[in-house]
């Protein structure tokens, strides 16, 4: 039944020094659908894409705002991304009540990191079976940290998690020298670039499969917050639009433009 | 004699009567403090353009004893905010603990999050308030001087039953019925308090300092003086009050010889 | 290996017939993959550093900080699992803070390594956990005068001794490992990580015992050291971090706190200076290797 003898439960090393339980949690994160954030100087952004079980059926909610300061997008176990994000509202709001402060990012993504580390080091506990980027503002600006089973967390410019999303991140990778002075617009047409890079290939973009958070500073160092706001249906018709097929790299104007 | 193991090393029945067991009773009322012990007296502090003055004398009574004399009453917090503290000393110390284990709680990740003075306000409030409500209190009234989080001159006060207020000039105890109305005299208002000068608001609360020694009887001559700016703090734990003149004291009923 | 398929390496807390608990010495495995730490024990203070292998390009440069403050005066890093790491770094402040409730004075390294220790020995008696999956390098500065107590508002008995004594020597700095096994030793100069034998044969050549090195200096070594130990692992981009702590008339009064940028930058620069110096030489040596080799051959 078992591929080998050490990947029974989380608290056993293998010969290597490898925890399969932790890798195998981290593979739960690879079938949950795509989603995307990027940062800038001003703004993050998450981008996600929604999937439905059935045609008639709704999509499965992919983002969660926390707090007015920040947000979360899920790939993986949605009821684990549950769980995690009352906690982060319960930390984000006892922060404001007892400081008067709003949550700084680090903290708050640390403290799901030490909640999900200490599943893999004790019997019983099983790993989160989720993957989260977490995007928000605090007084050193705006931030995304990425959230992984096994606890790790990191802050990144860009990232992107869940099924192919792969072709995602080359697409990041490529772009990364951009992101730092894009405006808000141009940071969820990225995300939904990437996101449209791991699509598979009968699947386009559509106002129903595609979410959109946006949280930011009205301007480099300011105090004053665009609180976490979430887009869905017509909302984001107007992002989509401008990264529909035959639109491509039009607006950015890249390097399809070969034969004009 | 009496064999049963239970009744040796105790006091005879037959000799001093029966143990009253109800000396036993855990369960019943539970008193806490009453009141304080050794005490600190007043605490005053005046807004200025650029911060907030703020003073309190080295003393420490027992009752009507002058027990310290070298107490320093004004505590800093992590180079931005200080704190002084009125009531009983053994609470405040107790206090000053707390405020030093969440400075170095605060100061584990150095990416520039800070609690600012009215973060610090919020939070001494809510400790206060909640030993209240557990019929503890700490006995303590506090004055909060610093900056807020737009680098303007912030200045409130929390007690023991975790009341808070705000004003450009404040005094706690004997402080409040007599620097007040001099310090207002100054600074009505918040615009007349951003128009003084660190000279000036220095000078009212010396003056207001001198006031108290003279009528407060568990006041000293020598006190500690904070000026909490942008540039840092600028404390003095070993002031002395200068020009004092008793010429009025023979005008006073009671003072001295004279008994009516 | 003779410890796979016997089953005795399958649960922790469970020694094999020759007396070893695998589990432990997988974890071991594990911090042997991990980035190198360092740390080394200067006379005027204590420097860690750490190399940071850039597992993705999409990743913040300059953040996700690797050294740890523990309490005001000490730091931790740590090679491994980097959550186990995370683990410990928020037991040790636990610690710190509870040693300061009960006594009112910081912690000293020492102690904190002992308790530390005693706590990763604990994560390897029961089959219901697993090891820690890291090495700990702890750094302290003990304040070299007496400290007032915490919370501490009078200066005592103006006439007396007032229980102080006269010429009593205090704190100096330290350095502890803490390994998975719980097993902690006190170090000059210590090493974790992939790379920790090419630093090991560095931090040796640097008579640490003699106790003349100092920091500004150890933080030039210390930087050098992880550029050598990465040189093992060269296909891979790093980062390198580093904290200090110095004495109280030294830069950081006694605090641990990041290396300032310049001299991070500075240190940086004199060691892919000295590691291309290397390498020229190492050319230089080739162009001998004829002869030379002509000689091994007899």
């Amino acid at each position: 039944m078992f591929r080998n003898n050490y990947d029974n439960d989380s608290v056993t090393f293998s010969p290597q020094g490898r925890i399969f339980q932790v890798e195998y949690a981290s593979e739960a994160v690879k079938q949950g659908s795509v989603v995307v954030g990027i940062v800038s100087k001003t703004h993050a952004v998450l981008v996600a894409l929604k999937r439905n079980a059935e045609e008639l059926s709704s999509y499965q909610k992919k983002i969660i705002a926390i707090d007015e300061h920040l947000g979360l997008s899920l790939a993986g176990l949605a009821s684990d991304a549950r769980v995690l994000s009352n906690f982060m509202k319960q930390q984000s709001l006892s922060s404001r009540l007892t400081y008067g402060r709003a949550i700084p990012l680090e903290r708050l993504v640390s403290a799901i990191g030490d909640r999900a580390q200490t599943n893999t080091q004790h019997y019983g506990k099983r790993p989160y079976g989720v993957g989260l980027l977490v995007a928000g503002v605090d007084e050193t600006g705006p931030h995304l940290f990425e959230f992984q089973p096994s606890g790790m967390t990191q802050e990144m410019i860009a990232c992107a998690i869940g099924a192919r999303s792969q072709m995602a991140r080359t697409y990041l990778e490529r772009n990364l020298e951009k992101f730092a002075d894009s405006s808000k617009e141009e940071l969820v047409i990225h995300g939904l670039r990437a996101l449209k890079e791991s699509l598979a290939q009968d699947k386009e973009l559509t106002v129903e499969n595609c979410s959109v958070g946006v949280v930011g500073v009205r301007a480099e160092g300011m105090k004053t917050i665009e609180g976490f706001r979430l887009y869905d249906g017509q909302d984001v018709k107007q992002w989509v639009d401008l990264v529909a097929d035959g639109t491509e790299e039009g607006g950015a104007g890249e390097t399809m433009e070969v034969d004009t | 004699m009496n064999h049963l193991p239970q009744a040796w090393g105790r006091p005879r029945d037959d000799y001093y009567g029966a143990y009253d067991a109800s000396y036993f009773q855990s369960n019943g009322p539970n008193q806490h403090t009453q009141q304080p012990i050794v005490t600190g007296t007043s605490v005053v502090a005046l807004k200025f353009k650029d911060g907030v003055v703020i003073a309190a004398d080295n003393l420490a009574s027992y009752g009507s004893l002058a027990r310290f004399t070298d107490v320093k009453r004004l505590r800093t917090f992590a180079d931005t905010s200080v704190v002084g503290f009125g009531g009983d000393v053994s609470d405040m110390q107790y206090l000053d603990r707390l405020l030093n284990s969440l400075d170095t709680e605060e100061a584990y990740t150095s990416s520039g999050h800070t609690l600012n003075a009215r973060n610090l306000h919020i939070y001494l409030s809510k400790v206060l308030y909640k030993r209240r409500s557990d019929f503890n209190p700490l006995w303590n009234q506090v004055l909060v001087a610093g900056l807020d989080e737009e680098k303007k001159p912030f200045l409130a006060s929390a007690d023991l039953l975790g009341t808070t207020f705000s004003a450009p000039s404040l005094a706690t105890g004997f402080g409040a019925h007599l620097a007040q109305p001099l310090l207002r005299k100054v600074a009505p208002d918040e615009e007349a308090a951003a128009t003084l000068s660190k000279e000036q608001a220095l000078e009212a609360v010396k003056e207001s300092m001198k006031v108290l020694f003279y009528r407060d009887a568990r006041s000293m001559d020598k006190y500690s003086i904070a000026v909490v700016t942008k540039e840092g703090i600028d404390l003095k734990e070993n002031e002395k009050l200068e020009n004092q003149s008793w010429a009025f004291a023979d005008q006073i009923r009671g003072y001295g010889t004279q008994v009516n | 290996m003779t410890s796979i398929g016997t089953g005795y390496d399958l649960t922790n807390s469970v020694f094999s017939p020759d007396g070893r608990n695998f589990q432990v010495e997988y974890a071991v495995k594990a911090v042997e993959n991990g980035g190198t730490s360092i740390g080394i024990r200067c006379k005027d203070g204590v420097v860690l550093a750490v190399e940071k292998v850039i597992t993705s390009k999409l990743l913040k440069p300059g953040a996700n900080k690797r050294i740890a403050t523990i309490d005001r005066h000490m730091g931790v890093v740590s090679s491994g699992l980097v959550p186990d790491g995370r683990h410990f770094v928020s037991r040790a402040r636990d610690e710190a803070a509870s040693w300061r409730q009960v006594y009112k004075t910081p912690i000293t390294t020492k102690d904190l390594a002992s308790r530390m220790g005693g706590y990763l020995q604990a994560y390897t008696l029961y089959s219901s956990v697993r090891p820690f999956g890291i090495t700990a390098i702890v750094a302290g500065w003990d304040s070299e005068v007496e400290l007032p107590v915490d919370g501490e508002v009078g200066s005592g008995p103006s006439i007396g001794s007032g229980g102080k004594v006269e010429g009593k020597k205090f704190g100096g700095p330290a350095l502890y490992m803490i390994e998975p096994s719980g097993l902690y030793w006190g170090y000059y100069g210590a090493a974790t990580g992939k790379g920790r034998q090419s630093a090991k044969a560095e931090l040796e050549k640097l008579d640490l015992a003699s106790g003349n090195l100092s920091l500004q200096d150890g933080v030039k070594e210390a930087a050098k050291i992880i550029y050598i130990a990465h040189a093992d692992n060269k296909d891979k981009e790093f980062e390198l971090e580093m904290t200090w702590i110095s004495n109280l008339d030294g830069p950081t009064k006694g605090r641990h706190e990041e290396v300032p940028k310049d001299i991070l930058e500075e240190a940086e620069r004199l060691a892919k200076k000295e590691l291309e110096g290397d390498e020229d030489e190492e050319e230089t040596k080739e162009e001998d290797k004829p002869a030379d080799g002509d000689k091994m051959e007899e």
